[in-house]
C-alpha cells in the first residue's frame, strides 16, 4: 500500500514540487506581512513555520483519498484483501514522506535564508517538535481527509473540519514549543509540549486506524 | 399522537416553571451581596454555566448517538446525534456570548487569547460549526450519518478539555463548581444548581421537537419512495 501511495505521488513530480513551492510562497507571504511590524525575529519564525506546513500540508493531503474516489478505485480498495485500517496506515505513511519531504525545504528556508543567518537552533529539539508534530497533523488530517471525500466541496471541507480540530491539540504545542526552541531552549526544556504532541500523535493514530472501516464503508 | 409528542408539553412545561424559579432566585438572591463578583453582572453566570452544560451535554449525546449509529445503522440514532449537535451550537453560541458580556464588566476585556478555557470553548463550537457544515455538504443521508459520526468522535475530545481547561491550567476563568476557594455562596449555588437542571429541562424539550422533525422527515422520504416504487 506505502509502496503504490508513493509511487503514485512521485510519478507526478508535478504535484510534490507545487506543494513545496506554495510552501515557500506561504513561507514569503507571511514574513512579508510580519514585516511591516517588525517583531523580533525568534517570535514569527515558530508560527511561520507552521503555518507554511500545516496550509500547504493540508493541500497535500486532499487529494490522498479523493482521487480513490474520483478515479473509483475506492471500491476496488474496498473488496481488497487488504483490511482498511491497513490502506489507513499505508496513506499514512506515505503522506508522512511527502509532508517530512516539504519541512525539509521549509525548515532549511526558514533557519538559513530567511530568518537566522548565522545562529541556529537546537537541532534535536527542533527536529523532536517537527516529527511527533508532523505525525499528529498527518494521522489526523488523513481521517479527515478521508471523511471529506466523500463529501460535497471536498477541497474547501478539509481544512473547515480540520482546522479546527488540530487547533487545540497540536497547532497549540508545536507553535508554543518551535517558539522556544528558536529562542534557544533545547529538548529537556521543551518536554511537556513534546508529552502532549506525542499523546495527540497516538491517540489520533488510534481513532484513524479503528474508525477508516465505518469512512470507507459510508 | 406518538409517546413522544405527548411528553412535549408537559416537559416544556416544567422547563418553563424551573426557568421562572431559576429567574426569580437569580433576582432575589444575587442582590445580597452586589458588591462581590461584581454585582449585577454576577447575574449572567447563571445563564452562561447553564448554557455550557447544556452544550457539553449534547455534543456528548451526539457522541454516544454516533456510536450507536454506527453500531446500529439505526438512522433514528443519526436523528438524535444531528439534532443534539444543532443544540448543541445553540446553547455553546449563547455561552461564549455572555461569557464576554461578563468579562468585559470584570475584566475590562471581552475575550482572553491567553485563556485556554476560552479558547477551547470557541475550538468545541468551532467544531461543532464544521460538523453541521459535514451535514449539510454530504449527498447521502447515510454517508452523512457515518461521516458525521466518525468526525463527531474525534471532535468529543475538545469537551473534556473545554470542562477541566480552568481546572488542569491555572487561569483567569473563575471555576465556581467543586472547589472550596472562590465557590458560591449557598444561594447562589442553589440557584445555579436550579438554572443548570431548568436548562436541561428545555434542552429535552428541544430534542424532543427537533428529532420529531426529523423523523417525520425520514418518514416522508420513505413514503415518497415507497410512492416512487409503486408509480415507477
Amino acid at each position: 500500500m506505502l509502496l503504490k501511495e508513493l509511487r503514485v505521488e512521485f510519478r507526478n513530480k508535478q504535484t510534490v514540487n507545487s506543494f513545496i513551492i506554495l510552501s515557500v510562497l506561504i513561507l514569503a507571504a507571511f514574513r512579508f506581512a510580519f514585516s511591516v511590524v517588525e517583531p523580533p525575529v525568534e517570535d514569527i519564525a515558530g508560527p511561520n513555520l507552521w503555518m507554511s506546513i500545516f496550509f500547504a500540508g493540508m493541500l497535500a493531503l486532499s487529494p490522498s483519498w479523493k482521487r480513490e474516489v474520483e478515479q473509483g478505485t475506492r471500491d476496488g480498495l474496498r473488496v481488497a484483501p487488504i483490511a482498511p485500517s491497513d490502506v489507513y496506515l499505508g496513506k499514512l505513511l506515505a503522506n508522512l514522506v511527502v509532508v517530512f519531504a516539504l519541512e525539509a525545504v521549509v525548515v532549511v528556508v526558514v533557519v538559513f535564508l530567511a530568518f537566522f543567518p548565522g545562529t541556529s537552533p537546537d537541532w534535536p529539539a527542533l527536529l523532536a517538535v517537527l516529527v511527533l508534530g508532523t505525525v499528529g497533523f498527518v494521522a489526523l488530517g488523513n481521517l479527515i481527509s478521508a471523511i471529506s471525500s466523500n463529501l460535497a466541496q471536498s477541497e474547501v471541507m478539509l481544512p473547515v473540519l480540520l482546522v479546527p480540530l488540530l487547533l487545540f491539540t497540536v497547532v497549540i504545542s508545536c507553535v508554543g514549543a518551535t517558539a522556544r526552541v528558536f529562542s534557544g531552549a533545547t529538548v529537556l526544556e521543551v518536554g511537556d509540549e513534546l508529552r502532549f504532541l506525542a499523546a495527540f500523535a497516538l491517540v489520533y493514530i488510534a481513532t484513524g486506524y479503528l474508525s477508516i472501516e465505518y469512512v470507507l464503508e459510508g | 399522537m406518538s409517546r413522544q409528542q405527548s411528553l412535549r408539553i408537559p416537559v416544556l412545561a416544567v422547563a418553563a416553571a424551573l426557568t421562572l424559579v431559576a429567574v426569580y432566585m437569580a433576582l432575589m438572591f444575587a442582590s445580597s451581596a452586589p458588591d462581590v463578583d461584581g454585582g449585577d453582572v454576577q447575574r449572567i453566570m447563571y445563564l452562561h454555566v447553564a448554557s455550557a452544560w447544556v452544550s457539553y451535554v449534547a455534543f456528548a449525546v451526539t457522541f454516544v448517538a454516533g456510536i450507536m449509529y454506527l453500531r446500529t445503522r439505526d438512522l433514528r440514532w443519526d436523528a438524535n446525534a444531528l439534532s443534539s449537535a444543532e443544540l448543541g451550537v445553540l446553547f455553546c453560541t449563547l455561552a461564549i456570548t455572555t461569557g464576554p458580556m461578563w468579562a468585559k464588566a470584570v475584566w475590562g476585556v471581552y475575550w482572553r487569547w491567553a485563556d485556554l478555557k476560552l479558547l477551547m470553548t470557541l475550538v468545541l463550537w468551532l467544531v461543532f460549526i464544521a460538523y453541521l457544515a459535514l451535514r449539510a455538504n454530504t449527498p447521502d443521508r447515510r454517508m452523512g450519518a457515518s461521516m458525521g459520526a466518525v468526525f463527531s468522535s474525534v471532535g468529543m475530545l475538545c469537551v473534556p478539555l473545554s470542562f477541566a481547561a480552568n481546572r488542569i491550567w491555572t487561569q483567569y476563568h473563575p471555576t465556581v463548581i467543586g472547589t472550596s476557594k472562590g465557590g458560591l455562596q449557598v444561594s447562589m449555588g442553589a440557584t445555579l444548581g436550579v438554572a443548570v437542571v431548568a436548562f436541561t429541562v428545555l434542552y429535552i424539550f428541544l430534542m424532543l421537537a427537533r428529532v420529531g422533525i426529523e423523523r417525520a422527515r425520514d418518514e416522508l422520504e420513505e413514503l415518497k419512495q415507497k410512492a416512487g416504487d409503486h408509480l415507477g
